[in-house]
C-alpha cells in the first residue's frame, strides 16, 4: 500500500511512533480482526441454529414429511445429543463445506452444491448494486454537502420507497410505455418485453438500480458521505492544502476511502436483505429466491445454509472494510482500539 | 420545526388516525363485511360518493380496505418499537454506565445480530414458527434492538464522565436518577424516538413486501397495502385507484416516518 499522506504534524509524529512498532503492530491488528471475524461468524451460526432448535416441540415435526424420515433426521441433526455437541458438529461440518442435504426443495441434493452456484449469481447482482449505491451517493454528496439542496430532498423521496415498490412501478411503467409504442407501430417488440417474465439485460440493470436506490439505501449512503465531506472540508489539513495552493481533491478522496469502506461494509447486510426481495419480485434466479422457496417449502437445511452463507458474506464485507482501513490509516495499527 | 418536519408529522398524524380507526373499529360497525364481501355487479367502479376510492375488481371498497390494512402493521409496528426500545435502552445504558466486560458483551451481541440480514431473519422466523404479523413485529423489534443499544451505549459512554454528571453526583444524586433522568431522558430520548420511527417505517416495509410477494405476511382476503397492490395489478384499467392508493399509502407513510425522525435527530439535545 502506498505511503499515506501526512496530513498534519501531530499525525506525522503518531505515524513515526506507530512505524517503530512496525510490522508487529500491523500483524497484531490483522490477527485481532481475523479473530473477531471468526468469533462473530460462530455467534451468528449459533443464533441461526438456535432459531430452529428452540422452537417449541420437536424440530422434526416442523418438516413437512418429517415423520417418514424421522430416524434419518434425528441421526443427521443429532437430536439425542446435547445442544452444544450438535452445534459443534454443525460448525465442524460447515467448515468442511458440508451444509447437509435438502429435504423438500430438491430432496437429497447437497445443500452446498445447490446454494453456491446460486450465491454466485446473486453476487453478480449484489456487488454492482453496492458499487452503484456508493458511486451515486458519493456523486450526490459532492454536489450537495453543506447546503440545502433539491437534489437531496428528491433523492430522499425516491429512495425511501421500498425495493419491491420501485421494482413494481418501474416494470409497470416500462411495460405500459412499450405496449403503447408497439400499438402505434413505433417500435418492434423489445426483447425484454414483458417484465419481469423474460430474462434480459434490461431486467438485470433494473434490479441493480432498484437495489442501489430503494428502501432508503441511497439516502443513507448519501447522508453518511455528506457528513464525512463536511467534516473533511473543515479539517485543518484541507485548509493547509488550500493555503499552499495544492489541489484539495486528492486529499479529500484519499481520506474518504476509510469512511467509504465503513459505509459499504456496514450496508452489506441491508443489501443482502434487499437481494431476496428484488430476486423474488423480478423473477431472478439466485440465492435470494432460493431462500424464499426453501422457506415456503420448509426446507430448513437449505434455508439455514443460505442464511449462514449470508452471514459469511456480511462478515467478510466487514473484515474487508477493516483491513482496508488498517492499510490506509496507520494510526489504527498502534495500541488496541 | 422545519417545513419537512411539519409535513412528516401531519402525514403521520393522518396515517395514525386512519390506523387507529381501522385497527380498533369493531367489525359490527362496518357498513358490510369488508373482507369477504365480493359483488361482481359493482366491480371496478371509479371513485364516487358511495365508494370514495372506487372498488377493486371483486367489487370491494378500496377506501375501506385501505383503512383496515392498518390492522396488519399498526399493532406489530408498535410492538416492534416497544421491544427495540426496551431491550436497546436497557442493554445500551447498562453497558454504557457499567462499561468493561458487560459493554464488550453487548457490543459482541450487536455485531452478531447485525451479521444476519434482518429481512432474512424475519423470513426464517416466520418459516419456522408460522406466519403471523405479530411475530414479524417481535422479530423485527428484537433484531433492531442492537442498533438502539449501540447508539445509547455510545452516547452514554461519551457522557459518563461529563461535568454535569460529576456535578449531579457531587450534589448527592443516586446513580439511578443520574442514569434515568440526566443521561437517558435528557440526552437519549430523541435519538431513541428517531430509531423507533425508523423501525416503524421498516416494519411497514417488511409487512407490505411479504404480503406483496405472497405466501407470507397478510393473505387474501384480509387486506394489506402490499397484497392489495399485487391483487389489483392487471385489473388497474377499470379503477386505477385500486393500485395507486396503496402505492401512495406505503410511500407516504414511510416518507413521513423518515422526515419526522430526521427532524427529531436535528435537535441539538437527546
Amino acid at each position: 500500500m502506498a505511503e499515506p499522506v501526512a496530513d498534519k504534524p501531530t499525525q506525522a509524529a503518531q505515524q513515526r511512533s506507530a512505524g517503530s512498532a512496525g510490522a508487529l503492530g500491523l500483524g497484531l491488528a490483522v490477527a485481532r480482526q481475523l479473530a473477531a471475524f471468526a468469533l462473530t461468524l460462530a455467534g451468528a451460526a449459533l443464533a441461526i441454529q438456535l432459531l430452529l432448535w428452540v422452537s417449541p416441540g420437536d424440530p422434526v415435526d416442523l418438516v413437512p414429511n418429517g415423520e417418514q424420515i424421522r430416524a434419518e433426521l434425528e441421526a443427521e441433526w443429532g437430536l439425542d445429543q446435547p445442544f452444544l455437541v450438535r452445534y459443534g458438529r454443525f460448525l465442524g461440518r460447515a467448515l468442511q463445506g458440508d451444509l447437509g442435504s435438502s429435504l423438500t426443495y430438491r430432496p437429497g441434493a447437497e445443500v452446498s452444491e445447490l446454494v453456491l452456484p446460486a450465491a454466485g449469481r446473486s453476487l453478480r447482482l449484489l456487488l454492482p448494486a453496492l458499487g452503484l449505491a456508493m458511486a451515486l451517493g458519493l456523486l450526490m454528496a459532492l454536489l450537495t454537502a453543506g447546503h440545502r439542496s433539491v437534489l437531496r430532498r428528491g433523492g430522499q423521496i425516491l429512495s425511501v420507497a421500498p425495493v419491491f415498490l420501485l421494482a413494481f412501478l418501474a416494470a409497470h411503467l416500462l411495460n405500459e410505455s412499450a405496449h403503447a409504442a408497439m400499438q402505434r407501430g413505433m417500435i418492434e417488440r423489445p426483447d425484454w418485453f414483458a417484465l419481469p417474465d423474460t430474462d434480459s439485460l434490461l431486467k438485470s440493470l433494473l434490479a441493480v438500480l432498484v437495489l442501489a436506490v430503494g428502501s432508503g439505501a441511497l439516502t443513507e449512503v448519501h447522508g453518511a458521505l455528506e457528513d464525512e465531506i463536511v467534516r473533511l472540508r473543515n479539517a485543518p489539513f484541507v485548509e493547509a492544502a488550500l493555503a499552499r495552493g495544492a489541489p484539495v481533491w486528492r486529499h479529500l478522496l484519499w481520506n474518504l476511502l476509510p469512511p467509504l469502506t465503513t459505509i459499504a461494509s456496514s450496508r452489506a447486510a441491508f443489501f443482502v436483505g434487499g437481494l431476496v426481495i428484488i430476486e423474488k419480485v423480478l423473477h431472478l434466479n439466485g440465492a435470494g429466491s432460493m431462500l424464499w422457496q426453501a422457506c415456503r417449502l420448509r426446507d430448513y437445511p437449505v434455508a439455514l445454509g443460505i442464511t449462514v452463507l449470508a452471514a459469511v458474506a456480511v462478515c467478510s464485507a466487514r473484515l474487508l472494510g477493516d483491513l482496508v482501513r488498517l492499510a490506509v490509516d496507520p494510526r489504527l495499527r498502534g495500541s488496541s482500539p | 420545526m422545519r417545513a419537512s418536519a411539519w409535513m412528516g408529522a401531519s402525514l403521520l398524524a393522518v396515517v395514525a388516525l386512519a390506523g387507529i380507526t381501522g385497527a380498533v373499529l369493531p367489525d359490527s360497525l362496518l357498513p358490510y363485511d369488508i373482507v369477504a364481501d365480493v359483488d361482481p355487479t359493482r366491480a371496478g367502479l371509479p371513485p364516487g360518493t358511495d365508494h370514495w376510492l372506487g372498488t377493486d375488481h371483486l367489487g370491494r371498497d378500496v377506501c375501506w380496505r385501505l383503512l383496515l390494512s392498518s390492522r396488519a402493521f399498526a399493532g406489530p409496528g408498535l410492538l416492534a418499537c416497544l421491544l427495540a426500545s426496551l431491550i436497546g435502552v436497557g442493554a445500551g445504558s447498562l453497558a454504557g454506565y457499567a462499561g468493561g466486560p458487560l459493554a464488550a458483551m453487548v457490543r459482541y451481541l450487536a455485531t452478531v445480530t447485525a451479521s444476519i440480514p434482518r429481512f432474512v431473519l424475519v423470513l426464517l422466523a416466520i418459516a419456522i414458527y408460522g406466519n403471523s404479523t405479530w411475530l414479524i413485529g417481535a422479530v423485527a423489534g428484537v433484531a433492531y434492538a442492537p442498533s438502539v443499544a449501540e447508539a445509547v451505549y455510545t452516547r452514554i459512554d461519551s457522557l459518563r464522565r461529563a461535568e454535569f454528571v460529576l456535578a449531579a453526583r457531587a450534589h448527592g444524586l443516586g446513580s439511578g436518577r443520574i442514569l434515568l433522568y440526566h443521561l437517558l431522558w435528557v440526552n437519549c430520548r430523541r435519538m431513541v424516538g428517531r430509531h423507533a420511527l425508523n423501525l416503524f417505517g421498516y416494519l411497514l416495509l417488511l409487512e407490505t413486501t411479504l404480503s406483496y410477494i405472497g405466501g407470507f405476511g397478510v393473505m387474501e382476503p384480509e387486506p394489506s397495502w402490499g397484497n392489495m397492490l399485487a391483487f389489483e395489478f392487471g385489473y388497474s384499467t377499470a379503477n386505477p385507484w385500486g393500485v395507486w392508493a396503496p402505492v401512495l399509502a406505503i410511500w407516504l407513510t414511510i416518507l413521513a416516518c423518515g422526515l419526522l425522525g430526521e427532524a427529531l435527530a436535528e435537535r441539538r439535545h437527546g
